[in-house]
């Protein structure tokens, strides 16, 4: 058997024994959404602030983004560690043995590290997409374009989420899609009228 | 050497990996021609199963490796046979007496 066919079979033992699929599905919806409504907050107060410079807000939005994935990455791992071993304890009460060395016990750590991969990119991926037009303005000149082009792409970011979250409820995936709008629109709203400059 | 020809194991396992992932690693091993795996007691995170394994040549080690790689723990041996043929256990007067057969 090649390498990686036996890196996906034990990929899938592993998905078997510590249902990985679910737990990360429900992060990267998580986190994504935290990640592009974060950055709809940063866009919004550079906004509001009178902000002109693509430069300082590559700058904030990258380290923020940088930021929650490591926040994302951080607190997923040491949570889901923490979770997990306390299942193999349990187990092991049962069982009365050592599970650390054996396919359960490595799909349980390797659980924890996929899970707190997925949930340290997700949102470093989601608010680095809306950020991207500003690596753009150059090209068009006018960087309040950027501010809209963002904005708009940190809905649409938000719509295919939840038309990701809707397919997997199996409910109306346009309606899931609009709903997540609304988040990302009251987010909008409210830091428009809470910065100084706003309301 | 002698050779193991049937081996039947009482072990305790996991739910997770299935007896189908057991079935399949245990007569992935060399000399062994078939395995039944049943399961006859449930419990909230384990069972009970026993495990029959059939073959030319049973190397108890390989199996325990997998058993101990899966989480399982053997309880017991129940039954073995070794030699060129499998031979079933003798009925004898006693048995007949206590089964009223």
């Amino acid at each position: 058997m090649n390498p990686l066919r036996r890196w996906l079979q034990q990929l899938k033992e592993y998905e078997d024994i510590a249902q990985v699929g679910q737990i990360a599905r429900r992060y990267f919806a998580m986190n994504a959404f935290d990640g592009v409504l974060t950055m709809i907050g940063v866009l919004m107060g550079n906004y509001s602030a009178g902000v002109e410079s693509a430069r300082v807000i590559i700058s904030t939005g990258l380290a923020t983004s940088m930021a929650i994935g490591v926040s994302g990455f951080w607190g997923a791992y040491f949570t889901e560690s923490a979770e997990r071993k306390r299942d193999l304890d349990d187990l092991e009460s049962y069982t009365l043995t050592d599970l650390n060395e054996t396919k359960i016990g490595r799909a349980s750590r390797a659980a924890a590290i996929v899970v707190s991969l997925v949930d340290g990119l997700a949102p470093f991926l989601a608010a680095l997409v809306v950020l991207l037009p500003f690596f753009f303005t150059s090209l068009w000149g006018e960087i309040y374009h950027s501010y809209y082009l963002s904005l708009a792409m940190a809905l649409g970011a938000l719509f295919a989420l939840g038309a990701f979250l809707g397919a997997i409820s199996r409910e109306n995936i346009a309606l899931t899609g609009v709903k997540m709008i609304g988040a990302g629109l009251l987010a909008m709203v409210l830091g428009y009228l809470l910065s100084p400059f706003g309301g | 050497m002698g050779k193991i020809r049937r081996l039947v194991l009482d072990v305790l396992k996991p739910h997770q990996p299935t007896i189908i992932e057991w079935a399949r690693q245990l007569s992935d091993l060399e000399g062994i021609d078939a395995v039944n795996v049943n399961v006859y007691e449930i419990d909230q995170k384990v069972e009970n199963v026993k495990v029959t394994i059939q073959g030319r040549d049973i190397s108890y080690d390989g199996i325990l490796e997998v058993i101990r790689e899966n989480g399982g723990s053997l309880h017991s041996i129940d039954e073995v046979v070794g030699g060129t043929l499998i031979i079933e256990e003798s009925i004898t007067l006693q048995d007949q007496l206590r089964t009223g057969g």
